[in-house]
């Protein structure tokens, strides 16, 4: 009787418990496989996100280039990069970034093909750039590198205008910041920064797809709901700092490094 | 009546071969001449189709670029102008079908993107004045 008790007990705690998954290693996080051939030469793609928003704005990406926010929506193909968009709108052969010229994705020609620079799945000492080594310089926070001190301290200056592709704006008016009382009275309320995430990610990549009501108290957000990857877990937790760094939005909560 | 051994003459053959060129000279010419009034309007179509094409290229792209432009500044219009941007977004669409794959899939995304935020801006309005 008491063994069954036990185990209704260890049942509803652990319906109860519904944390985060632990996040896996900053060089890891991120990381995108792109195998839409399953496998067949020249092999799957991994992506580094770490990588390039260390050169580019979220919204760059994923407004002005069209890269979608969840896995296989884009359409990448060899052809749509060789026509100059999705990872050809910079990787083509003729732009030059901090003065290299940025290399062609999927490049006919024979001399310039450097296929295993993306198609690096399972192949060793292929990739140009460790996240180590890369990131030596950059400041670190409590998971990984700080992004936001990367860029406040100069860093990292990310690029938010791509020539002939991105439309020429009149800089951005400060967006006010806010915070956000959380449901439960322990809980520490969160100071959302509206002005770096419209710099970063621009008005469109959040309204409406992912915040689809402006109107407070329409929409009752929880860490439920962000740990299914909606609202807030739409970046965070796959791309952006993880959920289970607490201090990064609930900025008085105590430290726990997950 | 004409003398039948002057048609043998050197003279008259000289003439005739003289005739004979001109006329095919007058004939090419006539014939170039008139192919060349046809072929006007068949090289001069192309080219302005061309120009044509340029244009409406460019026009969709410059609509696109002055509508979703002001996204970043939508919370600063009112009601009206931002109906009128998104019915600018509505009209911009069926062109924007028109382009060929790559490029019809990556503007049309970028298009509900910057109309659905419109919508979404004029939504909040809305309620915000009911």
């Amino acid at each position: 009787m008491a063994a069954c008790g036990i185990l209704f007990l260890a049942d509803f705690v652990s319906a109860q418990i519904y944390l985060p998954k632990p996040a896996p290693a900053p060089s890891e996080y991120g990381k995108v496989i792109l195998d839409n051939y399953a496998g067949a030469e020249p092999g799957a793609v991994v992506f580094d996100h770490w990588l390039h928003r260390s050169k580019f704005t979220c919204r760059v990406c994923h407004v002005d280039v069209g890269f979608a926010m969840e896995a296989k929506a884009t359409g990448i193909k060899a052809s749509t990069n060789r026509e100059g968009f999705h990872c050809g709108a910079c990787h083509d052969g003729k732009r030059v970034f901090e003065g290299k010229t940025v290399f062609a994705a999927c490049s006919d020609a024979a001399h310039d093909q450097q296929c295993d620079r993306c198609h690096s799945l399972g192949k060793k000492g292929v990739r140009k750039y460790e996240y180590k080594e890369y990131t030596a310089k950059f400041p670190k926070g409590i998971y990984g590198v700080n992004w936001e001190v990367a860029e406040r301290s100069g860093v990292i200056k990310p690029i938010d205008f791509i020539e002939g592709l991105s439309v020429k704006k009149a800089p951005m008016k400060s967006r006010e910041d806010f915070t956000v009382q959380a449901n439960y009275s322990w809980v520490h309320p969160i100071e959302f920064s509206h002005e770096k995430h419209s710099i970063w990610n621009g008005c469109e990549l959040c309204h409406p797809e992912i915040f689809p009501t402006a109107k407070k108290g329409t929409v009752s957000y929880s860490m439920f709901s962000n740990i299914e990857g909606r609202y807030c877990g739409a970046c965070h937790g796959k791309v952006a700092f993880p959920l289970n760094n607490c201090q990064g939005c609930h900025a008085k909560a105590p430290s726990w490094v997950p | 009546m004409v003398n039948p051994t002057f048609f043998k003459g050197k003279f008259f053959t000289a003439r005739l071969v003289t005739t004979t060129v001109s006329t095919t000279i007058i004939a090419a010419l006539l014939f170039l001449g008139l192919a060349g009034l046809c072929a006007v309007p068949a090289i001069g179509e192309p080219s302005a189709s061309a120009a044509q094409a340029d244009t409406t290229q460019e026009s969709w792209r410059t609509e696109f670029d002055n509508v979703c432009a002001k996204t970043e500044d939508a919370m600063t219009f009112s009601q009206e102008e931002l109906m009128d941007l998104i019915r600018r977004c509505d009209t911009l669409q069926p062109r924007i079908e028109k382009l060929d794959e790559s490029r019809k899939k990556v503007f049309l995304e970028r298009l509900r993107k910057c109309r659905g935020l419109y919508a979404y801006v004029l939504d909040a309005k809305t309620k915000e004045k009911n």
